[in-house]
C-alpha cells in the first residue's frame, strides 16, 4: 500500500536572471522516511529546499503539505508548519552556550529574566529522547564540528519540526562524526521524523537513505528506493550521458591512484613555523617534502593551519622560522613573483577574495600570476592577441561558460569562476601546483576533470601540495596524506596506510590530547 | 550596438541635467535656448572660443588623471590641487633661479622641476600609506591644505611682485616659457605635453604588464597579491605618477599662462578634475573626452554670464547634476540585475 507523502512539491520553477535553476520539478516525501536528494553542484537541489524553507519563493509551483496546499513566504513560517533545516554553514553565536543559541528567537517562560531552568529541562529531555548528548552549558565555539551540527538539529527539535532538511551535512565532519549523525538521523526517524538529506556523495546516500531522488541540472531525473537503486545507476542518472566513464577517475572500477612518485625530490619544508602579526602561533614545526610526481595531501578540518600552509609554500607570507627548499635550493626568502618564475602554480581556497577579479575581464583573470611570462608578454609588453588566443583556448577546453575572453568576471558564476583558476592553474607549465579544495563547486563531470588533470600533471613530473576537506578527494587520488590539527602536522600516511578512521581520528587531535 | 547600449545611459543623463537646468533658468527669467546655445556653441564659434576650451581642456585633463591613475590601483588621490600648487612653485623657483639659461635648458628644468615637487608632494601621502597604512584620502586632503599657505609663502616671499596687488611673484625668465603655437588667439604648447601625457597614460595602463598589475590591484588588492603583485608598491606608484601628471598642470599654468606663480591659479581645476574622473568612471583612457565637454560646458558658462546675465554658477549646477544622474544610472542598471 503506498504509504501518504507528508510532503510534496509540484511543477516548482526558479529562474535567477536568465538561468533556469529549476525546471517543473517534482518532489514527496513520505512518512518517517530519509530521502537523499542526490546531485553535483549547480543541480537545484539547494535552491529546492530553500524554496521549501522560504529563503527563496518559487517562480511558479504548489507545495503539499499532509495534502494541504501551504505557502511559505520565510523560514519563520516553514517552521510553523514544522519544517526545519539544517545549513551547510551553521547560524550560531560562537560565544553563546548551546543552551542560549537553541533558545535564542524562540518564546521563553521567564522572558524578564534569565531563567531558564524550563527550557533547560526541556532540551534535557529532547536530548535524551534523541541520544544527542550535549553539555548545554558549553559555549558552542569550543566544540567540535560534529557537536555543533548537533547543536544545530536541536535546535530545528527544539522548535517542533517534523521534517528536517540537512544540507550537506557531513561536509565538515570526520568519518566518527559522520557515523554518530547517521546514528542520530536514525533515531529521528524512528521518532516520527521526516528527513531530507542533500549530499553530491554517492556512499553517504546508499548507506543511510531510504530512497534517492536525483536532480540534475534542475529537473528531476530519477526517483529509486534504496533496494532499486545502484551505484552504476545512480551515478549514470547523476551525471548525465555526455561524461565518458571509462576515463573518469571517481568512477574507476580499480580503485588506483595512478600518480606516481619519482626519487627526485621537489619541494621540502623544514622545522616551519609561523607566527601571525597578532602572536597567534599558526604553523608548528613542520616538516615533510614532497618528490617530482607525488600528489601529497592535507587532510584536516577547516581552519587548522592549511590555508596559512599554502601561503607559506607560495611565499604570501613569510616563515617565522624553518626553511624551504625548492630543488634543493633553499628559497625561504623568495617572493611569490620569483616562485611562480620558478614553476610554483597556485588554486587558492577563497576564490573570490584570494582569486578572482570580479572587475577585470576574463582573459585579465586568465593571466592573473603569469602575466609577466612568456607567451603572455615580452620585456614588460603585453601581447593582448596571444592573451586572447589562449583565454579562447582555456574556455573551450575548460567549459568555461562566458560570452568570451572580454566579458567581465563578475557576470561568471561561482562554478564558473573555479573553472577560470582551474584553467590558469593547469595551463600554466608547472614544477610545483599548490591546489587548496580545487574542486569547491563543481559539477562532478568537472571534478572528476580536476583529478584527471591533477594526475596527468603527476604525469609530467609535478609535484602536488593537495589541500582538501573533502576526505574521499583525497583518499581517491593521493601518494600520501598529512593530517593537520592546530598548525602542526599530526601524522603522515602513505597510500597503503590509508584508512578513513585513522585519519578521522587524527583529524579530531585525538592523539595530540592523549599524550 | 554594444557600444551605443554603453553610452545611452551618459546621453540620458546629460539631457535629464540640461531639462532640470532649463527648467531652473526658466524659473529665474532667463530664456533657456539661447543659455544653452550660448553654452554649447560658444567654443566652436570663434577661434578664440575654441583657444580658450582647449587652454581649459589642459588643466582639467592632467588634474582628472591626477585621480583616476592612482584610482587604477584603487587609491583614491584627493590631493591633485595641493600638488598643482606644489608643482607650479617647483617650476616658479626654477624659472626665477635660473632665468638667464638658455631656453633648451631652462624649459626642460621647469618642466622637470615642476613635475618632480608635484610628485615629492604625493611621494609624502604615498609613504605614509606604504609605511604606516595612512589611509591616502585624509593626507592628501590635508596636505592641499599646507600647499594653499606654502603659496602664499612663495608668493609674498622675497621673489613678491610688488606691482601686483595681489599674492603674485615676479615673472620667470622668459627662456622657460611655453612656446607658443598660435600667436592669435594665444595658444602654448603646453597642449602637447597634455597629450603626450594622456596618450602614455593609456598605452601604459593598457599595453605593458605594469599597467596590468596596476588595474588587477584596483580589481582586487588580496588576489594581485596572492599571485605575486607587490600591491603596496603599485599604490605607492600609482599616487606618485598622478601627482607628478598633476604637477605638470601647475607647471603648464606657470610656464604657459601666467608666467609667473599667482595665489589662486589653480582655479576650480582639481575639483571639476575630480569630477570628471567619476564621470569617465575612473576610465583614463575616457578621461580626454569627458574633460573636452566639461571645458565647453566651462567657456560656454562664462560667455553666458557675460552676454545674457546669467550667473557662470548654473554651469557648476548642470556639471553636479550630469554627474549624479550618470551615478544614479549606476544604481538603475544594478537593480535591474
Amino acid at each position: 500500500m503506498e504509504q501518504e507523502n507528508v510532503l510534496q512539491m509540484q511543477q516548482v520553477n526558479k529562474s535567477f536572471d536568465r538561468v533556469v535553476a529549476l525546471c517543473d520539478v517534482d518532489f514527496e516525501l513520505k512518512p518517517r522516511e530519509i530521502l537523499g536528494l542526490l546531485g553535483g553542484n549547480g543541480a537545484g537541489k539547494t535552491t529546492l529546499m530553500n524554496i521549501l524553507y522560504g529563503l527563496y519563493r518559487a517562480d511558479s509551483g504548489t507545495i503539499l503539505l499532509k495534502g494541504q496546499p501551504v505557502t511559505i513566504h520565510s523560514p519563520r513560517d516553514a517552521i510553523r508548519q514544522g519544517i526545519g533545516m539544517v545549513h551547510q554553514h551553521f547560524l550560531q553565536i560562537n560565544n553563546y552556550t548551546v543552551l542560549e543559541n537553541i533558545i535564542l528567537g524562540s518564546k521563553v517562560s521567564h522572558p524578564l529574566s534569565a531563567n531558564y531552568q524550563v527550557e533547560e529541562a526541556a532540551i534535557k529531555e529532547l536530548c535524551k529522547r534523541f541520544g544527542l548528548e550535549i553539555d548545554l552549558s558549553a559555549r558552542v565555539e569550543t566544540l567540535p564540528m560534529g557537536t555543533r551540527q548537533k547543536v544545530e538539529i536541536l535546535k530545528a527539535l527544539y522548535r517542533g519540526v517534523n521534517i528536517l532538511i540537512l544540507d550537506e551535512p557531513t561536509t565538515n565532519l570526520i568519518p566518527q562524526e559522520v557515523d554518530s549523525l547517521f546514528e542520530t538521523l536514525k533515531i529521528m526517524v524512528r521518532e516520527g521524523l521526516s528527513i531530507v538529506f542533500i549530499t553530491h556523495k554517492l556512499r553517504e546516500v546508499l548507506s543511510i537513505c531510504d530512497r534517492i531522488t536525483v536532480l540534475r541540472e534542475g529537473k528531476n531525473v530519477v526517483s529509486l528506493t534504496r533496494k532499486e537503486a545502484s551505484d552504476e545507476a545512480l551515478v549514470r542518472a547523476m551525471v548525465g550521458d555526455k561524461m565518458d566513464l571509462e576515463k573518469s577517475v571517481m568512477f574507476t572500477s580499480h580503485a588506483e591512484s595512478s600518480a606516481v612518485a619519482g626519487s627526485q625530490e621537489v619541494l621540502s619544508l623544514e622545522g616551519v613555523s609561523l607566527i601571525s602579526q597578532h602572536k597567534i602561533q599558526q604553523l608548528t614545526d613542520i616538516s615533510f617534502s614532497i618528490s617530482s610526481g607525488e600528489i601529497f595531501g592535507v587532510a584536516g578540518v577547516a581552519g587548522n593551519g592549511q590555508r596559512e600552509l599554502a601561503e607559506v609554500v607560495m611565499g604570501i607570507q613569510s616563515v617565522t622560522s624553518g626553511k624551504i627548499n625548492f630543488n634543493g635550493q633553499e628559497i625561504t626568502t623568495h617572493s611569490t613573483k620569483e616562485r611562480i618564475a620558478e614553476g610554483f602554480v597556485y588554486v587558492p581556497e577563497d576564490r573570490l577574495s584570494d582569486g578572482f577579479l570580479n572587475k577585470a575581464s576574463v582573459a585579465h583573470n586568465l593571466i592573473l600570476g603569469y602575466h609577466n611570462l612568456e607567451p603572455y608578454s615580452k620585456k614588460g609588453i603585453i601581447n593582448w592577441k596571444n592573451v586572447h588566443e589562449n583565454s579562447r583556448k582555456m574556455i573551450s577546453e575548460y567549459n568555461i561558460k562566458t560570452t568570451g575572453p572580454d566579458e567581465i568576471g563578475g557576470n561568471l558564476s561561482g562554478g564558473n569562476i573555479q573553472r577560470v583558476m582551474i584553467a590558469r592553474a593547469f595551463s600554466q607549465p608547472s614544477r610545483l601546483m599548490v591546489a587548496h579544495n580545487p574542486t569547491r563547486g563543481l559539477d562532478i563531470p568537472s571534478m572528476d576533470f580536476v583529478y584527471q588533470k591533477l594526475l596527468g600533471n603527476s604525469a609530467t613530473g609535478t609535484a602536488t601540495l593537495l589541500l582538501s576537506e573533502d576526505l574521499d578527494e583525497l583518499l581517491l587520488i593521493c601518494n600520501r596524506i598529512a593530517v593537520m590539527y592546530r598548525g602542526k602536522v599530526v601524522g603522515i600516511l602513505p597510500r597503503e596506510k590509508f584508512e578513513k578512521y585513522e585519519i578521522g581520528r587524527l583529524m579530531s587531535g585525538y592523539e595530540q590530547e592523549s599524550k | 550596438m554594444t557600444q551605443i547600449k554603453k553610452f545611452f545611459p551618459y546621453l540620458i543623463s546629460v539631457l535629464a541635467a540640461f531639462l532640470v537646468v532649463g527648467i531652473l533658468l526658466w524659473a529665474l527669467g532667463f530664456n533657456p535656448v539661447k543659455a544653452y546655445q550660448t553654452i554649447l556653441f560658444t567654443s566652436f564659434r570663434t577661434p578664440n572660443g575654441f583657444v580658450q576650451t582647449l587652454l581649459k581642456w589642459i588643466p582639467l585633463t592632467l588634474t582628472a588623471l591626477a585621480f583616476t591613475v592612482p584610482l587604477s590601483s584603487g587609491k583614491f588621490n584627493i590631493g591633485a590641487e595641493g600638488q598643482m600648487l606644489v608643482g607650479a612653485i617647483g617650476a616658479t623657483a626654477v624659472g626665477i633661479l635660473f632665468k638667464d639659461l638658455p631656453p633648451a635648458l631652462l624649459l626642460p628644468l621647469v618642466v622637470l622641476a615642476g613635475m618632480l615637487a608635484g610628485s615629492f608632494w604625493g611621494l609624502i601621502a604615498a609613504w605614509l600609506l606604504y609605511q604606516f597604512n595612512i589611509n591616502e584620502i585624509l593626507s592628501t586632503v590635508l596636505l592641499n591644505f599646507i600647499s594653499f599657505a606654502l603659496v602664499d609663502f612663495v608668493a609674498t616671499g622675497p621673489w613678491r611682485d610688488p606691482a601686483a596687488g595681489h599674492p603674485t611673484t615676479i615673472p620667470i625668465g622668459a627662456n622657460g616659457f611655453l612656446p607658443m603655437l598660435v600667436k592669435n588667439p594665444p595658444l602654448h604648447s603646453g597642449i602637447i605635453l597634455a597629450v603626450v601625457v594622456a596618450i602614455a597614460v593609456y598605452i601604459f595602463t593598457s599595453k605593458t604588464t605594469s599597467g596590468y598589475e596596476l588595474l588587477v590591484t584596483g580589481a582586487n588588492p588580496r588576489a594581485s597579491k596572492v599571485h605575486g603583485i607587490d600591491t603596496r608598491k603599485m599604490f605607492l606608484f600609482s599616487l606618485v605618477i598622478g601627482a607628478a601628471v598633476a604637477g605638470l598642470a601647475g607647471v603648464i599654468e606657470v610656464a604657459g599662462t601666467h608666467h609667473r606663480l599667482i595665489e589662486g591659479l589653480h582655479s576650480n581645476f582639481p575639483t571639476l578634475g575630480l569630477i570628471i574622473g567619476l564621470m569617465a568612471r575612473g576610465k583614463n583612457q575616457a578621461v580626454p573626452f569627458v574633460a573636452f565637454f566639461i571645458s565647453i560646458l566651462e567657456v560656454g558658462g562664462s560667455a553666458m554670464q557675460r552676454t545674457i546675465m546669467v550667473p557662470v554658477q548654473i554651469v557648476l549646477i548642470a556639471e553636479a547634476l550630469i554627474l549624479i544622474f550618470i551615478l544614479l544610472s549606476d544604481i538603475i542598471k544594478r537593480r535591474q540585475k
